[in-house]
């Protein structure tokens, strides 16, 4: 203790300088760090430019690698950089095993350099590049110390800056290299990764290798890996940690052999809930490996890029067509009839919209990607399992039913304002009708595109978000094809009474979503929670209606009536908070599912098909209501002596997301056949036909005869 | 890129060295049974708690991570909120005689005092049995173990692994929220998460 203080004591007054004066040099007594720039093109937009923390650690003296092992933290740096220009994460070089006791550890001792890519922008126009940062990192020997350090760097622009070469040179080449043609998988049996890689250079065949993964809490890091080749693949058994704490779809690794290190990227397969991991036997990290390498199971999983966003193109233009987004849509296309002559401005309206939608289609996804990073177990359609988030659609759709039905006009309810504003700014009006537009599709986007935006949430945050920009891009098409070409546009139907009757038949689509938003409400809350939910509604309704009407009466009725919604809101309030006697979606047949009870089943020698369901996802209760209640079907599971199990996630539910995780959805329908207990699990398609139930109960049977 | 030969040497060390008896205790299943003397010589075994939450702290003054959440006074109210809704807290000290930062169970005692700490026993584990039978390998690592014995938590005291209390605002506490799920019936959100903190020094 005494030796801490001593440190830390001796630390800060360095720390407190390195703070008060520009400088790139912080000195503990366990590390000498240096920020350094490499810019051997010299200084300039477009040519490459790295900074880098370089640690000069006393003897013994380690920090952590990105996955620091079972102990330690991983170094971290925050930038203040002038505006425009982009910081990269930690290009970490390979690091090393650092056992201590029965401890291991990742990290580096002697010198190691943290390179960062640094990017301007392209206007970049300032003559110097001013950087500071922010490091933090933990450095250890048998003690452990956190330390800290600010470092302020000026790079003029225009020369080069080649006076750390050697130490970027080393620091870069040490990164693990990821090679064309090297592929790997991953699958969980027991305790145990039976991990795979294929296609290695020959330089490597035969030898040793190290594997450490960059997610942590995964792997008994101190274990060692039972290992061997088979021509020019490596496959290995790996022991999982007993106290798991992550379930990667797509595990990054670092392959080590002694002079070389690989990135490698495999798919996983066959992950149990966290924590339950049942136990590996005594022998079974000794136990031969098996001949034929570990086989994905996922048949009907989409797998390109290209096909997810060819599916998301067509099934963004397939949401125009859904009750909640066509009445508002059509609408406003048909009002460009009446603009047919003023291209220009129609152009710009058509663009704004677009803008609008993908922009709105980005953020959500972000938002849904954040929390994941941080650790929500969600998937898509998370904003559904949000009571509040129904109760505000329902909302929202009775308020566009209402106006759609002419209870009220924008304008009486808002004088002036709001429809000189419309008038005013019409792209500003068309990119708040395209996020409207992403609100108002959202209740349908969870239930079609359920599976598509599952598989979008396992691969790289570039590709996920590549692939909710198209699907916006989809949504916005049939809109921004009639706003961009003029014939389609004079080939409307010309504007005329009629369109006021159309405008109120397109209530109703609008009602008959807001009895779908109730029912998934119900689920949610029970049924004390949907009559709160109603009074509401026709309080605000009347509301509305109310400060609706001209003159004298609104003064009359608009305050008693804004009296009421706060009553009616008060009153509900208690139903619409508590989940008090929700609505059970199991029964018959269908037992509600466990990751226990799928265990208890298979390992019973019964395999188990389990129904991934939601309130919310029509495509769910299509397949209900049709295939698993076909009585044919339910006898040949019946005759197959399959346990039923329904998994329903219309709530939030960690559990069923981390078993969604794992068989690489992010979203429900998901139909799964789990032939026994060490077995993959067999994957249905979505629309779920009695022809391929029982062509999957066949394989079952053929699997069973000797 | 060039044969390092120190990385080499501890290469081919990490590769032999005996596989070490650790992490045997898993979550959703009983947890193992262990006896050690308290700080004041008492001897506490943890069969003497059935029927009872009993939580487990792996101390170790020296570490900052320790520091941290009993300076900012994290640490102490964790402890007050469980043993006011009635669960037993073991602090549970593995380091060895051997090492430096080793404290006689009078000068640990009294180091807790200091703090206010309030855990209804502070565990002497010198030989580091209790630690490598639960798996702990950070101070601190948590555990929370159920009144039928088994284990429900395992992993870091909350969510935001730093030795910055600053970060304590932000960060959500796994141990108060494991034991208010438990006791309310629920099963546990976080069940399994990484410990963060300085390694246990074991002999």
């Amino acid at each position: 203790m005494r030796h801490l203080l001593l440190t830390l004591i001796l630390a800060v007054p360095i720390l407190f300088n390195a703070a008060a004066y520009a400088t790139t040099v912080v000195t503990t007594p366990q590390v000498r760090a240096e920020l350094l720039a490499h810019a051997p093109d010299g200084v300039a937009v477009g040519k490459p430019l790295w900074v880098g923390l370089q640690l000069q650690h006393q003897p013994h003296w380690h920090t952590y690698w990105k996955n620091p092992g079972d102990s330690g933290l991983p170094t971290t740096f925050e930038w203040s950089l002038p505006p425009g220009v982009v910081a990269g994460d930690i290009d970490w070089p390979a690091a090393r095993a650092l056992p201590f006791g029965p401890l291991v550890n990742y990290g580096y001792e002697g010198t190691v350099l943290l390179p960062v890519a640094l990017t301007l922008p392209a206007d970049f126009d300032a003559s110097t590049v001013d950087l500071r940062l922010r490091a933090d990192w933990l450095v250890c020997k048998e003690s452990c110390i956190p330390e800290s350090g600010e470092f302020t760097l000026s790079l003029p622009l225009g020369p080069a800056i080649g006076t750390h070469r050697a130490a970027f040179d080393s620091s870069l080449d040490a990164r693990p290299r990821s090679l064309a043609g090297v592929e790997s998988e991953a699958r969980v049996v027991g305790g145990t990764l039976l991990t795979t890689v294929r296609g290695l250079p020959e330089g490597l065949v035969g030898r040793d290798a190290q594997f450490l993964p960059e997610t942590e809490g995964l792997i008994n890091h101190a274990a060692p890996i039972v290992q061997r080749w088979h021509e020019d693949a490596w496959e290995a058994r790996i022991a999982l940690s007993a106290q798991r704490s992550s379930s990667p779809a797509l595990l990054s690794a670092v392959m080590l052999f002694d002079d070389r290190a690989l990135r490698v990227q495999a798919r996983v397969e066959g992950w149990d809930t966290p924590g339950t991991v049942a136990a590996p036997s005594a022998g079974a990290a000794v136990a031969a490996l098996p001949d034929t390498a570990a086989t994905g199971s996922a048949a009907h999983a989409v797998t390109g890029i290209g096909a997810a966003l060819l599916l998301a193109l067509f099934g963004g233009a397939l949401l125009n067509l859904m009750p909640c987004v066509f009445p508002i849509l059509s609408l406003k296309v048909l009002g460009f009839a009446r603009h047919a002559g003023e291209r220009r401005q129609l152009a710009i309206g058509g663009l704004a919209y677009g803008a609008g939608v993908v922009l709105s289609f980005l953020a959500l996804a972000g938002a849904l990607l954040g929390l994941r990073a941080a650790g929500a177990q969600l998937g898509w359609g998370f904003q559904l399992q949000e009571p509040g988030f129904i109760a505000a659609l329902a909302l929202l759709f009775t308020l566009i039913g209402l106006n759609l039905a002419g209870v009220f006009e924008l304008r009486t309810v808002f004088p002036g304002s709001a429809a000189g504003w419309q008038l005013r700014h019409p792209a500003a009006d068309a990119f708040l009708t395209g996020i409207l537009a992403v609100a108002i599709a959202s209740p349908c986007t969870a239930p079609f595109m359920g599976a598509a935006l599952g598989f979008a949430l396992t691969l790289p945050t570039t590709q996920t978000l590549l692939v909710f920009a198209t699907l916006g891009t989809g949504l916005a098409l049939p809109y921004l094809i009639a706003s961009l070409v003029p014939s389609v546009a004079r080939s409307l139907p010309r504007p005329g009474p009629w369109m006021a009757r159309l405008r109120t038949l397109m209530a109703f689509p609008m009602f008959a979503t807001v009895v779908w938003l109730l029912w998934v409400f119900g689920i949610q809350r029970g049924l004390d929670g949907v009559i709160g939910l109603l009074a509401v509604l026709v309080a605000v309704a009347f509301a509305t209606w109310a400060w609706a009407q001209p003159g004298r009466s609104r003064r009359w009725l608009g305050l008693p009536a804004l009296a009421v919604v706060v009553a009616a809101a008060a009153w509900s309030l208690p139903a619409l908070r508590t989940g008090a006697d929700p609505v059970s979606a199991t029964g018959g047949v269908w037992a509600p599912w466990t990751a226990q009870a799928v265990s208890a089943s298979t390992e019973a020698g019964r395999p188990v098909f389990v129904d991934f369901t939601a309130a919310w996802c029509v495509t769910c209760q299509l397949n209900k209501l049709t295939t698993l209640a076909d009585p044919a079907v339910l006898a040949d599971f019946d005759r197959a002596d399959v346990t039923l199990l329904r998994a329903d996630w219309t709530s939030r539910d960690p559990a069923i997301s981390a078993e969604l995780n794992r068989l690489g959805r992010g979203g429900v329908p998901v139909y799964a056949l789990y032939p026994a207990a060490d077995a993959p699990p067999q994957l249905l398609s979505e629309l779920l036909t009695a022809g391929e139930i029982r062509s999957a109960l066949a394989t079952l049977k053929h699997k069973e005869s000797p | 890129m060039t044969i390092h030969p120190i990385a080499t040497l501890a290469l081919c060390t990490s590769l032999i060295l005996p596989m070490p008896a650790l992490a045997v205790a898993r979550v959703g299943e009983p947890a193992p049974a262990f006896s050690a003397t308290d700080t004041t010589g008492k001897t506490h075994a943890l069969a003497d708690y059935k029927g009872k939450y009993v939580v487990l702290e792996w101390v170790n003054p020296s570490c900052p991570f320790v520091v941290k959440h009993y300076s900012s006074g994290n640490m102490q109210s964790t402890q007050q909120q469980a043993t006011g809704a009635g669960a037993v807290w073991l602090a549970v000290n593995s380091t060895a005689q051997s090492h430096h930062e080793y404290l006689e169970p009078a000068a640990l005692g009294n180091w807790m005092n200091k703090q206010k700490a309030s855990p209804s026993a502070t565990l002497m584990d010198a030989a580091g049995s209790i630690g490598k039978a639960y798996g702990a390998r950070t101070t601190p690592h948590m555990y929370i173990i159920d009144p039928q014995g088994t284990l429900i938590y395992a992993g870091a005291i909350d969510s935001k692994p730093s030795a910055r209390i600053d970060d304590l605002a932000q960060a959500s506490n796994y141990v108060k929220l494991g034991l208010s799920e438990a006791m309310a019936g629920k099963p546990l959100t976080t069940a399994s998460t990484r410990a963060y903190g300085c390694s246990v020094k074991y002999e």
